[in-house]
Protein backbone atom coordinates (compact mmCIF):
# COMPACT_ATOMS: atom_id res chain seq x y z
CA UNK A 1 0.00 0.00 0.00
CA UNK A 2 1.80 3.31 -1.11
CA UNK A 3 1.89 5.98 1.39
CA UNK A 4 0.92 9.90 0.60
CA UNK A 5 3.45 12.33 0.75
CA UNK A 6 1.46 13.37 4.01
CA UNK A 7 1.32 10.33 5.57
CA UNK A 8 5.03 9.85 5.39
CA UNK A 9 5.21 13.83 7.01
CA UNK A 10 3.40 12.29 9.64
CA UNK A 11 4.81 9.36 10.25
CA UNK A 12 8.35 11.05 10.37
CA UNK A 13 6.91 13.59 13.16
CA UNK A 14 5.54 10.67 15.26
CA UNK A 15 8.85 9.01 14.55
CA UNK A 16 10.92 12.26 16.46
CA UNK A 17 7.73 12.84 19.20
CA UNK A 18 8.73 8.85 20.43
CA UNK A 19 12.22 9.41 20.66
CA UNK A 20 11.87 12.62 22.24
CA UNK A 21 9.16 10.95 24.54
CA UNK A 22 11.37 8.12 25.70
CA UNK A 23 14.70 9.84 26.45
CA UNK A 24 12.94 12.15 28.65
CA UNK A 25 11.63 9.58 30.20
CA UNK A 26 14.61 7.75 30.42
CA UNK A 27 16.67 10.70 32.28
CA UNK A 28 13.80 11.44 34.49
CA UNK A 29 14.22 8.05 35.83
CA UNK A 30 17.72 8.08 35.56
CA UNK A 31 18.52 11.37 37.03
CA UNK A 32 19.30 11.97 40.72
CA UNK A 33 17.09 15.24 41.03
CA UNK A 34 18.16 15.66 45.06
CA UNK A 35 21.71 15.44 44.12
CA UNK A 36 21.32 17.92 41.04
CA UNK A 37 19.24 20.16 42.54
CA UNK A 38 21.53 20.53 45.71
CA UNK A 39 24.02 21.28 43.78
CA UNK A 40 23.34 23.07 40.94
CA UNK A 41 19.81 24.95 42.24
CA UNK A 42 19.96 25.53 45.66
CA UNK A 43 19.39 29.23 45.39
CA UNK A 44 18.15 29.90 48.78
CA UNK A 45 21.05 30.21 50.33
CA UNK A 46 22.29 32.56 48.18
CA UNK A 47 20.78 35.95 48.54
CA UNK A 48 24.31 37.18 49.87
CA UNK A 49 25.33 37.06 46.20
CA UNK A 50 23.35 39.86 45.40
CA UNK A 51 24.00 42.73 44.59
CA UNK A 52 27.87 42.51 44.52
CA UNK A 53 27.46 39.84 41.48
CA UNK A 54 25.75 42.38 39.40
CA UNK A 55 27.55 45.64 40.73
CA UNK A 56 30.87 44.30 41.20
CA UNK A 57 31.16 41.14 38.77
CA UNK A 58 28.66 41.91 35.96
CA UNK A 59 30.01 45.41 36.07
CA UNK A 60 33.65 44.42 35.79
CA UNK A 61 32.99 41.77 33.00
CA UNK A 62 31.00 44.79 31.07
CA UNK A 63 34.03 47.11 31.44
CA UNK A 64 36.96 44.51 30.41
CA UNK A 65 35.26 43.44 27.63
CA UNK A 66 34.12 47.33 26.02
CA UNK A 67 38.08 48.01 27.23
CA UNK A 68 38.88 45.29 25.19
CA UNK A 69 36.31 45.82 22.60
CA UNK A 70 37.28 49.79 21.89
CA UNK A 71 40.66 49.04 21.98
CA UNK A 72 40.41 45.57 19.41
CA UNK A 73 38.02 47.95 17.26
CA UNK A 74 40.74 50.49 16.68
CA UNK A 75 43.49 47.54 16.69
CA UNK A 76 41.76 46.11 14.00
CA UNK A 77 40.87 48.63 11.59
CA UNK A 78 44.60 49.56 11.73
CA UNK A 79 45.57 46.33 11.01
CA UNK A 80 43.16 45.86 8.53
CA UNK A 81 44.49 49.18 6.47
CA UNK A 82 48.12 47.44 6.69
CA UNK A 83 47.04 43.98 5.30
CA UNK A 84 44.94 46.07 2.20
CA UNK A 85 48.15 48.28 1.92
CA UNK A 86 50.24 49.08 -0.83
CA UNK A 87 53.42 48.74 0.94
CA UNK A 88 54.59 44.98 1.52
CA UNK A 89 56.14 45.21 5.03
CA UNK A 90 53.12 46.51 6.78
CA UNK A 91 50.89 43.41 4.86
CA UNK A 92 53.84 41.15 6.28
CA UNK A 93 53.85 42.36 9.75
CA UNK A 94 49.58 42.72 9.72
CA UNK A 95 49.39 39.14 8.26
CA UNK A 96 52.03 37.57 10.92
CA UNK A 97 50.28 39.57 13.98
CA UNK A 98 47.11 38.08 12.33
CA UNK A 99 48.04 34.64 12.23
CA UNK A 100 50.00 34.42 15.51
CA UNK A 101 47.09 35.94 17.78
CA UNK A 102 44.54 33.61 16.05
CA UNK A 103 46.11 30.87 15.92
CA UNK A 104 47.23 30.96 19.93
CA UNK A 105 44.80 30.21 22.96
CA UNK A 106 43.73 33.60 23.96
CA UNK A 107 44.66 32.13 27.90
CA UNK A 108 48.45 32.64 26.94
CA UNK A 109 48.00 36.21 25.99
CA UNK A 110 46.51 36.61 29.53
CA UNK A 111 49.39 34.58 31.39
CA UNK A 112 51.85 36.82 29.19
CA UNK A 113 50.72 40.09 30.24
CA UNK A 114 49.67 39.08 34.02
CA UNK A 115 52.93 37.54 34.73
CA UNK A 116 55.18 38.25 31.74
CA UNK A 117 54.53 41.87 31.49
CA UNK A 118 55.66 42.40 35.23
CA UNK A 119 59.06 39.95 34.72
CA UNK A 120 60.16 41.23 31.93
CA UNK A 121 59.62 45.16 31.91
CA UNK A 122 58.35 45.23 35.98
CA UNK A 123 55.00 46.89 34.99
CA UNK A 124 52.50 46.86 37.69
CA UNK A 125 49.11 46.48 35.47
CA UNK A 126 45.83 46.66 36.86
CA UNK A 127 43.04 43.79 36.54
CA UNK A 128 41.57 46.76 34.11
CA UNK A 129 44.60 47.17 32.10
CA UNK A 130 45.24 42.99 31.92
CA UNK A 131 42.57 42.14 30.93
CA UNK A 132 41.26 44.79 28.27
CA UNK A 133 44.92 44.56 26.56
CA UNK A 134 44.59 41.09 26.65
CA UNK A 135 41.41 41.17 24.79
CA UNK A 136 41.92 44.08 22.74
CA UNK A 137 45.19 41.99 21.68
CA UNK A 138 43.23 39.04 20.34
CA UNK A 139 40.13 40.91 19.03
CA UNK A 140 42.25 43.37 17.01
CA UNK A 141 43.22 39.75 15.13
CA UNK A 142 40.11 38.63 14.72
CA UNK A 143 38.17 42.13 13.82
CA UNK A 144 41.47 42.84 10.86
CA UNK A 145 39.76 40.20 9.38
CA UNK A 146 36.33 40.73 9.78
CA UNK A 147 36.82 44.47 8.56
CA UNK A 148 39.29 43.37 5.58
CA UNK A 149 36.27 40.75 4.15
CA UNK A 150 33.73 43.53 4.96
CA UNK A 151 35.59 46.27 2.53
CA UNK A 152 36.73 43.91 -0.11
CA UNK A 153 32.83 42.43 0.26
CA UNK A 154 31.30 46.48 -1.40
CA UNK A 155 31.36 45.42 -5.19
CA UNK A 156 34.06 47.29 -7.32
CA UNK A 157 31.61 48.98 -9.07
CA UNK A 158 30.61 50.86 -6.30
CA UNK A 159 34.16 52.58 -5.98
CA UNK A 160 33.94 52.93 -9.49
CA UNK A 161 30.72 54.82 -9.78
CA UNK A 162 32.10 57.17 -6.93
CA UNK A 163 35.63 57.56 -8.81
CA UNK A 164 33.75 58.48 -12.35
CA UNK A 165 31.55 60.84 -10.53
CA UNK A 166 34.67 62.97 -9.65
CA UNK A 167 35.25 61.65 -5.90
CA UNK A 168 38.87 61.48 -5.06
CA UNK A 169 39.87 57.99 -3.60
CA UNK A 170 39.98 58.87 0.35
CA UNK A 171 36.51 60.59 -0.27
CA UNK A 172 35.08 57.53 -2.31
CA UNK A 173 36.79 55.12 0.70
CA UNK A 174 34.77 57.47 3.22
CA UNK A 175 31.30 58.03 1.84
CA UNK A 176 30.75 55.12 -0.48
CA UNK A 177 32.86 52.16 0.99
CA UNK A 178 33.09 52.30 4.54
CA UNK A 179 29.36 53.22 5.15
CA UNK A 180 28.40 49.75 3.11
CA UNK A 181 31.01 47.68 4.81
CA UNK A 182 29.72 48.76 8.12
CA UNK A 183 26.91 47.29 7.51
CA UNK A 184 28.55 44.08 6.00
CA UNK A 185 30.61 43.82 9.56
CA UNK A 186 27.80 44.76 11.82
CA UNK A 187 26.37 41.36 12.61
CA UNK A 188 30.16 39.76 12.78
CA UNK A 189 31.67 42.16 14.98
CA UNK A 190 28.54 41.59 17.66
CA UNK A 191 29.38 38.37 17.57
CA UNK A 192 33.17 38.78 18.03
CA UNK A 193 31.47 40.95 21.37
CA UNK A 194 29.87 38.56 22.64
CA UNK A 195 33.34 35.97 22.33
CA UNK A 196 35.38 38.99 24.32
CA UNK A 197 32.43 38.88 27.07
CA UNK A 198 33.32 35.07 27.51
CA UNK A 199 37.03 35.53 26.98
CA UNK A 200 36.85 38.24 30.16
CA UNK A 201 36.34 35.46 32.28
CA UNK A 202 40.22 33.97 31.36
CA UNK A 203 41.50 36.57 33.82
CA UNK A 204 41.21 33.93 36.85
CA UNK A 205 44.17 32.63 35.33
CA UNK A 206 46.18 35.73 36.70
CA UNK A 207 43.98 36.60 39.87
CA UNK A 208 42.37 39.70 41.19
CA UNK A 209 41.31 41.69 44.08
CA UNK A 210 37.88 41.39 45.31
CA UNK A 211 36.87 44.90 43.84
CA UNK A 212 38.19 44.13 39.88
CA UNK A 213 36.31 40.21 40.27
CA UNK A 214 34.51 39.48 37.85
CA UNK A 215 31.95 37.04 37.34
CA UNK A 216 33.19 33.61 36.64
CA UNK A 217 35.88 34.51 39.88
CA UNK A 218 32.66 35.58 42.01
CA UNK A 219 31.03 32.04 40.90
CA UNK A 220 34.33 30.31 41.84
CA UNK A 221 34.84 32.14 45.12
CA UNK A 222 31.05 31.63 45.59
CA UNK A 223 31.39 27.81 45.75
CA UNK A 224 34.01 27.67 49.18
CA UNK A 225 31.63 30.96 50.54
CA UNK A 226 27.83 29.29 50.33
CA UNK A 227 26.88 26.27 51.37
CA UNK A 228 25.11 25.78 47.87
CA UNK A 229 27.37 23.10 45.85
CA UNK A 230 28.18 25.12 42.46
CA UNK A 231 25.08 26.93 42.16
CA UNK A 232 27.43 30.37 42.27
CA UNK A 233 28.33 29.16 39.17
CA UNK A 234 25.22 28.82 38.01
CA UNK A 235 24.11 32.62 38.84
CA UNK A 236 27.59 33.43 37.07
CA UNK A 237 26.33 31.89 34.00
CA UNK A 238 22.82 33.20 33.68
CA UNK A 239 24.99 36.89 34.38
CA UNK A 240 26.69 35.94 31.11
CA UNK A 241 23.51 35.32 29.28
CA UNK A 242 22.44 38.46 30.49
CA UNK A 243 24.70 40.56 28.17
CA UNK A 244 25.17 37.45 25.58
CA UNK A 245 21.65 36.40 24.52
CA UNK A 246 20.26 40.43 23.91
CA UNK A 247 23.53 40.62 21.57
CA UNK A 248 22.90 37.30 19.70
CA UNK A 249 19.41 38.26 18.94
CA UNK A 250 20.78 42.29 17.81
CA UNK A 251 23.25 39.98 15.34
CA UNK A 252 20.38 37.98 14.38
CA UNK A 253 17.87 41.12 13.59
CA UNK A 254 20.85 42.92 11.70
CA UNK A 255 21.35 40.04 9.56
CA UNK A 256 17.98 39.76 8.54
CA UNK A 257 17.30 43.76 8.29
CA UNK A 258 16.23 45.19 4.78
CA UNK A 259 19.56 44.61 2.50
CA UNK A 260 20.95 48.50 2.40
CA UNK A 261 24.33 46.87 0.57
CA UNK A 262 25.39 46.58 -3.12
CA UNK A 263 24.54 42.86 -4.37
CA UNK A 264 27.11 40.85 -7.01
CA UNK B 1 23.11 77.43 -24.27
CA UNK B 2 24.48 80.08 -27.27
CA UNK B 3 27.90 78.32 -27.49
CA UNK B 4 27.10 74.90 -26.76
CA UNK B 5 24.71 75.78 -29.97
CA UNK B 6 27.38 77.18 -32.27
CA UNK B 7 29.89 74.96 -31.32
CA UNK B 8 27.74 71.88 -32.24
CA UNK B 9 26.59 74.08 -35.55
CA UNK B 10 30.34 74.22 -36.53
CA UNK B 11 31.18 71.11 -36.72
CA UNK B 12 31.00 69.76 -40.16
CA UNK B 13 31.12 66.38 -39.36
CA UNK B 14 27.87 66.41 -37.51
CA UNK B 15 24.72 65.02 -39.53
CA UNK B 16 21.82 67.24 -38.53
CA UNK B 17 19.11 66.60 -35.98
CA UNK B 18 16.53 68.78 -34.39
CA UNK B 19 18.05 71.34 -33.03
CA UNK B 20 17.37 72.19 -29.29
CA UNK B 21 15.19 74.17 -27.53
CA UNK B 22 14.28 70.98 -26.01
CA UNK B 23 17.32 71.61 -23.62
CA UNK B 24 15.08 72.78 -21.11
CA UNK B 25 14.42 70.45 -18.37
CA UNK B 26 17.25 67.53 -19.98
CA UNK B 27 19.67 68.65 -17.46
CA UNK B 28 22.19 69.69 -20.57
CA UNK B 29 25.05 71.80 -19.71
CA UNK B 30 24.34 74.48 -21.97
CA UNK B 31 22.23 76.22 -19.55
CA UNK B 32 24.84 76.48 -17.59
CA UNK B 33 27.48 78.50 -19.18
CA UNK B 34 29.83 75.53 -20.14
CA UNK B 35 29.84 73.70 -23.17
CA UNK B 36 30.24 70.01 -24.53
CA UNK B 37 33.33 68.67 -25.06
CA UNK B 38 35.00 66.39 -27.65
CA UNK B 39 37.39 63.30 -27.76
CA UNK B 40 40.43 62.34 -29.16
CA UNK B 41 41.94 58.83 -29.50
CA UNK B 42 44.69 58.32 -31.11
CA UNK B 43 47.10 55.06 -31.21
CA UNK B 44 45.48 53.76 -28.33
CA UNK B 45 46.66 50.69 -26.79
CA UNK B 46 45.75 48.63 -23.69
CA UNK B 47 46.68 45.07 -22.76
CA UNK B 48 45.42 42.94 -19.84
CA UNK B 49 48.63 41.12 -18.98
CA UNK B 50 49.58 39.11 -22.20
CA UNK B 51 46.30 39.81 -23.68
CA UNK B 52 46.28 42.96 -25.34
CA UNK B 53 42.56 44.29 -26.05
CA UNK B 54 43.21 47.50 -27.73
CA UNK B 55 45.66 47.12 -30.33
CA UNK B 56 45.86 51.25 -31.48
CA UNK B 57 42.65 52.73 -31.87
CA UNK B 58 42.27 56.28 -33.47
CA UNK B 59 39.17 57.70 -33.90
CA UNK B 60 37.02 61.00 -32.38
CA UNK B 61 34.07 62.14 -31.12
CA UNK B 62 33.05 65.56 -31.99
CA UNK B 63 31.53 68.32 -29.22
CA UNK B 64 27.82 67.41 -29.29
CA UNK B 65 27.98 64.28 -31.07
CA UNK B 66 26.52 61.08 -30.66
CA UNK B 67 28.79 58.50 -31.57
CA UNK B 68 27.83 54.53 -30.89
CA UNK B 69 30.35 51.60 -30.61
CA UNK B 70 29.56 48.36 -31.77
CA UNK B 71 31.19 45.26 -32.07
CA UNK B 72 31.17 41.73 -30.40
CA UNK B 73 31.86 41.03 -27.16
CA UNK B 74 35.25 40.91 -26.43
CA UNK B 75 35.99 43.09 -28.92
CA UNK B 76 37.63 46.01 -26.38
CA UNK B 77 34.57 48.27 -26.48
CA UNK B 78 34.13 48.48 -23.12
CA UNK B 79 37.98 48.99 -22.48
CA UNK B 80 37.99 51.55 -24.98
CA UNK B 81 35.15 53.55 -23.22
CA UNK B 82 36.63 52.99 -19.99
CA UNK B 83 40.44 53.95 -20.87
CA UNK B 84 38.41 57.76 -21.67
CA UNK B 85 37.85 58.58 -17.64
CA UNK B 86 40.45 56.61 -17.40
CA UNK B 87 38.76 53.67 -15.26
CA UNK B 88 41.69 51.72 -17.07
CA UNK B 89 45.37 52.58 -17.66
CA UNK B 90 46.24 52.77 -21.10
CA UNK B 91 49.37 51.13 -22.34
CA UNK B 92 50.00 53.48 -25.20
CA UNK B 93 49.07 55.92 -27.04
CA UNK B 94 46.95 59.92 -25.89
CA UNK B 95 43.07 60.63 -24.93
CA UNK B 96 42.16 64.36 -24.75
CA UNK B 97 38.57 65.23 -23.79
CA UNK B 98 38.07 68.78 -23.73
CA UNK B 99 40.99 70.40 -22.55
CA UNK B 100 41.75 67.85 -20.73
CA UNK B 101 44.73 65.22 -21.85
CA UNK B 102 43.44 62.11 -20.04
CA UNK B 103 46.72 60.41 -20.77
CA UNK B 104 49.11 62.99 -19.42
CA UNK B 105 50.88 61.87 -16.25
CA UNK B 106 49.99 64.91 -14.50
CA UNK B 107 46.55 65.02 -15.54
CA UNK B 108 44.21 65.88 -12.29
CA UNK B 109 41.76 63.01 -12.82
CA UNK B 110 39.24 63.79 -10.50
CA UNK B 111 38.52 67.55 -12.07
CA UNK B 112 38.57 65.76 -15.56
CA UNK B 113 35.93 62.95 -14.40
CA UNK B 114 33.82 65.32 -12.91
CA UNK B 115 33.42 66.61 -16.60
CA UNK B 116 32.67 63.31 -17.34
CA UNK B 117 29.14 61.45 -16.54
CA UNK B 118 29.37 57.33 -17.10
CA UNK B 119 26.73 55.35 -16.98
CA UNK B 120 27.51 51.60 -15.98
CA UNK B 121 25.91 48.20 -17.30
CA UNK B 122 25.05 47.44 -13.72
CA UNK B 123 23.85 51.13 -13.01
CA UNK B 124 26.17 51.22 -9.36
CA UNK B 125 24.06 53.32 -7.76
CA UNK B 126 24.94 53.87 -3.70
CA UNK B 127 22.84 50.81 -2.38
CA UNK B 128 22.55 52.69 1.25
CA UNK B 129 21.71 56.17 0.08
CA UNK B 130 18.20 56.88 -1.47
CA UNK B 131 17.56 58.12 -5.45
CA UNK B 132 17.88 61.99 -4.22
CA UNK B 133 21.03 61.42 -2.16
CA UNK B 134 22.59 59.17 -5.26
CA UNK B 135 22.14 62.77 -6.98
CA UNK B 136 23.58 65.17 -4.60
CA UNK B 137 26.56 63.11 -2.54
CA UNK B 138 28.98 64.07 -5.23
CA UNK B 139 27.82 67.63 -6.06
CA UNK B 140 27.60 68.46 -2.50
CA UNK B 141 30.79 66.51 -0.82
CA UNK B 142 32.97 67.17 -3.54
CA UNK B 143 31.76 70.64 -5.46
CA UNK B 144 30.66 71.46 -2.04
CA UNK B 145 26.71 72.62 -3.24
CA UNK B 146 24.53 73.54 -0.63
CA UNK B 147 22.04 70.89 0.07
CA UNK B 148 19.22 72.87 -1.24
CA UNK B 149 21.18 74.24 -4.25
CA UNK B 150 22.05 70.17 -4.69
CA UNK B 151 18.54 69.02 -4.49
CA UNK B 152 16.49 71.61 -6.47
CA UNK B 153 19.16 70.19 -9.48
CA UNK B 154 18.85 66.67 -8.80
CA UNK B 155 15.06 66.77 -8.50
CA UNK B 156 15.62 68.95 -12.11
CA UNK B 157 17.17 65.75 -13.36
CA UNK B 158 15.13 63.35 -12.02
CA UNK B 159 12.11 65.09 -13.22
CA UNK B 160 13.69 65.12 -16.83
CA UNK B 161 13.91 61.02 -16.62
CA UNK B 162 10.80 61.14 -15.22
CA UNK B 163 11.11 59.80 -11.77
CA UNK B 164 11.22 62.91 -9.35
CA UNK B 165 8.44 60.92 -7.81
CA UNK B 166 10.69 58.15 -6.76
CA UNK B 167 13.21 60.22 -4.61
CA UNK B 168 13.00 59.21 -1.42
CA UNK B 169 12.77 55.56 -2.53
CA UNK B 170 15.98 53.32 -2.30
CA UNK B 171 17.56 52.18 -5.50
CA UNK B 172 16.62 48.00 -4.69
CA UNK B 173 12.80 49.42 -4.58
CA UNK B 174 13.42 50.36 -7.90
CA UNK B 175 12.98 48.26 -11.27
CA UNK B 176 16.19 47.91 -13.50
CA UNK B 177 15.08 50.34 -15.77
CA UNK B 178 14.37 52.94 -13.28
CA UNK B 179 18.04 53.11 -11.61
CA UNK B 180 19.53 53.24 -15.12
CA UNK B 181 17.90 56.85 -15.44
CA UNK B 182 18.56 57.55 -12.15
CA UNK B 183 21.99 56.49 -12.88
CA UNK B 184 21.73 59.29 -15.75
CA UNK B 185 20.22 61.55 -13.75
CA UNK B 186 23.02 61.30 -11.22
CA UNK B 187 25.81 61.51 -13.78
CA UNK B 188 24.04 64.69 -15.37
CA UNK B 189 23.75 66.49 -11.52
CA UNK B 190 28.15 67.13 -12.19
CA UNK B 191 27.40 68.65 -15.23
CA UNK B 192 29.03 66.74 -17.29
CA UNK B 193 30.59 68.19 -20.81
CA UNK B 194 30.56 64.17 -22.36
CA UNK B 195 28.52 61.07 -21.39
CA UNK B 196 30.00 57.69 -21.61
CA UNK B 197 27.50 54.58 -21.36
CA UNK B 198 28.91 50.96 -20.88
CA UNK B 199 26.52 48.60 -22.44
CA UNK B 200 23.67 50.75 -20.38
CA UNK B 201 20.29 48.49 -21.00
CA UNK B 202 22.50 45.14 -21.40
CA UNK B 203 21.25 44.13 -17.99
CA UNK B 204 17.69 45.15 -18.29
CA UNK B 205 14.65 43.43 -18.39
CA UNK B 206 13.05 44.01 -22.07
CA UNK B 207 10.51 46.07 -21.24
CA UNK B 208 12.29 48.34 -19.08
CA UNK B 209 14.61 48.97 -22.45
CA UNK B 210 12.62 51.94 -23.90
CA UNK B 211 12.45 54.40 -21.17
CA UNK B 212 15.96 54.20 -20.83
CA UNK B 213 16.55 54.81 -24.34
CA UNK B 214 14.14 57.74 -24.36
CA UNK B 215 15.66 59.18 -21.73
CA UNK B 216 19.16 59.39 -23.55
CA UNK B 217 17.41 59.93 -26.81
CA UNK B 218 16.24 62.94 -25.08
CA UNK B 219 19.79 64.25 -24.16
CA UNK B 220 21.36 63.37 -27.35
CA UNK B 221 18.65 65.90 -29.06
CA UNK B 222 20.06 68.43 -26.19
CA UNK B 223 22.99 68.30 -27.50
CA UNK B 224 25.14 66.26 -25.49
CA UNK B 225 28.31 65.09 -26.45
CA UNK B 226 27.72 60.94 -26.03
CA UNK B 227 29.85 57.70 -26.69
CA UNK B 228 27.91 54.68 -26.18
CA UNK B 229 28.66 51.24 -26.31
CA UNK B 230 25.60 49.00 -27.03
CA UNK B 231 24.07 46.24 -28.96
CA UNK B 232 20.62 48.52 -29.37
CA UNK B 233 21.03 48.77 -33.28
CA UNK B 234 17.71 50.36 -33.34
CA UNK B 235 18.99 53.36 -31.10
CA UNK B 236 22.13 53.30 -32.70
CA UNK B 237 20.41 53.63 -36.33
CA UNK B 238 18.24 56.24 -34.79
CA UNK B 239 19.94 58.72 -32.43
CA UNK B 240 23.99 58.25 -33.33
CA UNK B 241 25.27 60.53 -35.98
CA UNK B 242 28.04 58.23 -36.55
CA UNK B 243 28.74 54.30 -35.66
CA UNK B 244 32.14 52.80 -35.23
CA UNK B 245 32.78 48.90 -35.21
CA UNK B 246 35.25 47.22 -33.29
CA UNK B 247 36.54 43.69 -34.14
CA UNK B 248 39.88 42.41 -32.09
CA UNK B 249 40.62 45.55 -30.75
CA UNK B 250 40.95 47.70 -34.05
CA UNK B 251 38.15 49.92 -35.54
CA UNK B 252 36.97 48.08 -38.44
CA UNK B 253 34.69 50.23 -39.96
CA UNK B 254 32.99 53.65 -39.11
CA UNK B 255 30.73 56.17 -40.33
CA UNK B 256 27.21 57.84 -40.56
CA UNK B 257 25.07 55.46 -38.55
CA UNK B 258 23.03 54.73 -41.35
CA UNK B 259 25.69 53.69 -43.31
CA UNK B 260 27.26 51.66 -41.52
CA UNK B 261 24.15 49.23 -39.99
CA UNK B 262 22.58 49.69 -43.24
CA UNK B 263 24.96 49.05 -45.83
CA UNK B 264 28.16 47.68 -43.83
CA UNK B 265 31.19 47.65 -46.34
CA UNK B 266 33.75 45.55 -44.21
CA UNK B 267 32.98 41.65 -44.28
CA UNK B 268 33.37 41.52 -40.48
CA UNK B 269 30.55 43.89 -40.03
CA UNK B 270 28.61 42.50 -42.20
CA UNK B 271 28.72 39.13 -40.56
CA UNK B 272 28.35 41.06 -37.16
CA UNK B 273 25.20 42.76 -37.85
CA UNK B 274 23.82 39.67 -39.45
CA UNK B 275 24.28 37.69 -36.61
CA UNK B 276 23.13 40.37 -34.22
CA UNK B 277 19.57 41.87 -37.01
CA UNK B 278 18.78 37.98 -37.39
CA UNK B 279 19.54 35.74 -35.13
CA UNK B 280 17.62 33.23 -36.11
CA UNK B 281 19.54 33.26 -39.57
CA UNK B 282 17.16 34.02 -42.04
Amino acid sequence: MAMTTRDRARLSLGIQAGIFLAVVIVLAILIDWTAIRGSFFAFENLGPMFPEIITVGLFNTVQYTVVGFVFGLLGGTLLALMRMSSFPVYRWVATAYIEFFRGIPAILVFIALGFGASLAFGWNLSTLQIAGSALAIVASAYIAETLRAGLQAVPKGQLEAARALGMPAWRAMVTIQIPQAFRIVLPPLTNEAILLTKDSSLIFVVGMAGGAAELTKMGRDGINIYQAGLTPLVVAGFCYLLLTVPLSLLARRMEHRNPRTAKK
Amino acid sequence: MSQSQSQSQSDAARTPRPETTAAKGTGVPGGHGTSAAGVTITGLHKSFGDNEVLKGIDMSVAPGEVVCLIGASGSGKSTLLRCVNRLETPNAGTITVGEHEATHPDVNLDAMRRQIGMVFQQFNLFPHLSVLENCTITPRRVLGQSKAEAETEALAQLDAVGLEHLSERRPDQLSGGQQQRVAIARALTMKPQLMLFDEPTSALDPETVGDVLASMRKLAQAGMTMLVVTHEMGFAREVADRVVFMDQGLVVEEGPAAAVIGDPQQPRTQDFLRRVLHPLGE
